[in-house]
């Protein structure tokens, strides 16, 4: 029964590619610097989850040391003006720093994909009004817009997401219009539309998944974005409220001592950069690996 | 003969572009009855396309049905609500597009997208829908369905494609199966076992096939009946053996008559109809065929044709018709074709 003709018709011809996620997930881990970046992130992570168990030291007590010593077996990065201990507080920065920037993003996506997708399908007056709105915002200076709204809601970790959401959400917004504009007119939408599916499934069941690539890309350059706006916040002393340290915070407070202690701007601003560096290696990556033009 | 299933009258599309109104469908009306295989053909614009998006209410905008009705179990499709018609795609009637490479969703597994189908109808539960895609995967004979329900489209040839399309079309059972060029983007043999497969179902299913298409060679395969449109209306229709065997509309004629034969002879020149489709924008006047037709006389350039009977169940809308063309201008021993060449009237000498 077995001839060779059934045997060729049950076998795929085509290699094991499966699909658009496993592939772009082999190309990533041939990605070094992407590779790199995210095994960093997984150990900023790691030290973010550590702080909320474990620090050397009580973050915000005071005189743990002598104020700025620097670094030594008991203080690994050393003592701040008002002798706190700066790696405690640099391992509760890398939670405010992840918090505002994924949860900015979060933000940013539950806005922007649904406008986003309104916008582009739709059409109409809804895709006209939300267009003046974009350009809108556009207009405002981003700082502005931030600051305004943290002086109006107050200092706290939900309002800084808050308000730089506010300030990020039309990129994702436009991405999002940009791409289900051109995905409406493709052949498959037509034919979801004429087997009878509704708007709501067409919109999330065939738009969206088509344009996943290209909006987590988006958002993962997002993150470092919106964890240097938080830092620059708070270096101007609009971010987190103290104790709560943050890594713009923590530069901010170090700057005043940075000729005879420079370790104290140096470590919350290594800790930013690379974090930043890393965020943005892996949006690379992603950007290679989900663009389905560069089949290597 | 049963009543029609579906029964469209006087249906009218148009397109507003910068340049002005087209009619892409202008005053289209036949019937379909329950389990028969229709055949709409012409060339590209001839308005064919059209009049299947009109009748499930899926013209792209700019375009807008401005009138006629679409009667489908007494209900005038063209005055739904939109949930209700939502209800009717895929549900009663069903279309297969053209292209299978994109008329499937490429992150979507395929029989997830089958499923879908009938999701949207809740007709089923997710795994019912699930397993029911592959019996339907099996039905369209594709070959190891369990495992082709879990490939994604890419990893499916053209045809297994088309086949998948047409198994998501079959998926709710409708009464009506449109079928818009199904076969265009595939090569030859596979165009063959699909237009067989869409035969059988058409009996197996006893659902009524509408069959869009430029080839005259499909109609001849696969449908009983047939509807030549040209400049966005009818010219000819009538049972299948009919038309070809004695086309009436010198439309028709051409079209028969351009089609390649395997035992012409070398020499032979392949026919072309001559010129090019008219411009909707500006549609001649009198009858549409006129500045192409070679058996047109002083009428056609101005007064337009309807629609009658000419043979037994055969309707044309032409002035001269071909029985006439032939016992006047000797139409079968006819070698020029070009416009006017066999009536001799030409638009110069005409005085208005």
């Amino acid at each position: 029964m077995a001839t060779p003709a059934t045997i060729v018709a049950s076998q795929p011809i085509a290699p094991e590619q499966a699909s658009l996620w496993s592939d772009a997930w082999r190309k990533l881990r041939r990605n070094r610097l992407a590779l790199a970046g995210a095994i960093y992130l997984t150990f900023v992570v790691a030290v973010a989850l550590t702080a909320l168990v474990y620090t050397p030291y009580p973050m915000a007590k005071v005189g743990v040391g002598i104020p700025y010593t620097g670094p030594s077996p008991e203080h690994l990065l050393g003592v701040d003006t008002i002798g706190r201990d700066v790696l405690s507080r640099l391992m509760v920065g890398a939670q405010v720093s992840l918090l505002v920037g994924v949860g900015t993003q979060l933000v940013v996506l539950a806005i922007g994909v649904p406008i986003g997708l309104g916008a582009g399908y739709f059409r109409g007056w809804f895709d006209q009004v939300m267009t003046f709105v974009i350009n809108l915002f556009y207009g405002v200076p981003n700082l502005l817009v931030a600051l305004i709204l943290v002086f109006l809601l107050g200092p706290s970790l939900t309002n800084i997401i808050v308000a730089i959401a506010s300030t990020g959400w039309m990129d994702m917004a436009r991405l999002v219009r940009g791409q289900t504009l051109s995905l409406r007119e493709r052949d498959f939408i037509e034919a979801s539309r004429a087997s009878g599916a509704r708007p709501a499934k067409i919109l999330f069941g065939h738009v969206l998944p088509n344009a996943l690539g290209p909006i987590i890309v988006q958002a993962t350059f997002g993150v470092p974005a919106a964890i240097l706006f938080e830092a620059f916040m708070s270096f101007l002393g609009l971010g987190v409220p103290p104790p709560m340290p943050s890594w713009g915070s923590m530069a901010a407070d170090g700057i005043v001592a940075i000729r005879i202690a420079a370790y104290m701007v140096v470590a919350p601003a290594l800790a930013l950069s690379l974090t930043l560096m890393a965020f943005n290696f892996v949006g690379d990556g992603l950007r290679d690996a989900l663009d389905p033009r560069q089949r290597r | 003969m049963a009543s029609p299933i579906l029964q469209v009258k006087d249906l009218r599309t148009e397109f507003t572009t910068h340049d002005g109104v087209v009619r892409a469908v202008d005053g289209v009306s036949f019937d379909l009855y329950p389990g028969e295989s229709l055949g709409i053909v012409g060339e590209s614009g001839s308005g064919k396309s059209v009049t299947a998006l009109s009748l499930l209410r899926l013209v792209p905008s700019p375009g807008r049905v401005v009138g006629g009705q679409v009667l489908f179990h007494n209900d005038d499709l063209l005055q739904l609500s939109d949930e209700d018609m939502r209800e009717i795609r895929g549900r009663d009637i069903a279309m297969i597009f053209q292209d299978p490479q994109s008329s499937l969703n490429p992150v979507l597994r395929t029989g997830f997208q089958i499923a879908e189908a009938m999701l949207a109808h809740q007709r089923a539960t997710r795994a019912q829908s699930l397993r029911r895609a592959v019996e339907l995967l099996k039905r369209v004979r594709i070959p190891a369905a369990e495992s082709r329900a879990r490939d994604y489209p890419h990893q499916l040839s053209g045809g297994m494609r088309q086949r998948a399309m047409i198994a998501m079309g079959l998926a709710n059972a409708p009464a009506i199966l449109i079928a818009d060029e199904p076969t265009t983007a595939l090569d030859v043999t596979v165009q063959a076992q699909i237009l067989e497969l869409l035969a059988d179902l058409n009996q197996e299913l006893g659902a009524a096939v509408v069959m869009i298409t430029h080839n005259m060679g499909v109609v001849a395969g696969l449908c009983t009946r047939v509807i030549v449109m040209y400049a966005g209306k009818i010219v000819e229709q009538g049972p299948v053996e009919q038309i070809f065997e004695n086309p009436q509309h010198p439309y028709t004629w051409s079209l028969l008559k351009s089609i390649p034969r395997v035992d012409s002879l070398r020499h032979e020149r392949l026919r072309s109809i001559e010129g090019i489709a008219p411009d909707l924008l500006r549609p001649p006047r009198g009858c549409r065929f006129h500045p192409r037709c070679p058996f047109r006389v002083e009428k056609c350039f101005s007064e337009e044709p309807s629609l009658k009977e000419v043979k037994p169940d055969q309707l044309a809308s032409c002035w001269v018709t071909m029985d006439r063309a032939r016992a006047e201008m000797g139409a079968d021993t006819l070698l020029d074709i070009r416009p006017g060449a066999a009536s001799g009237v030409h638009p110069g000498e005409l005085v208005d």
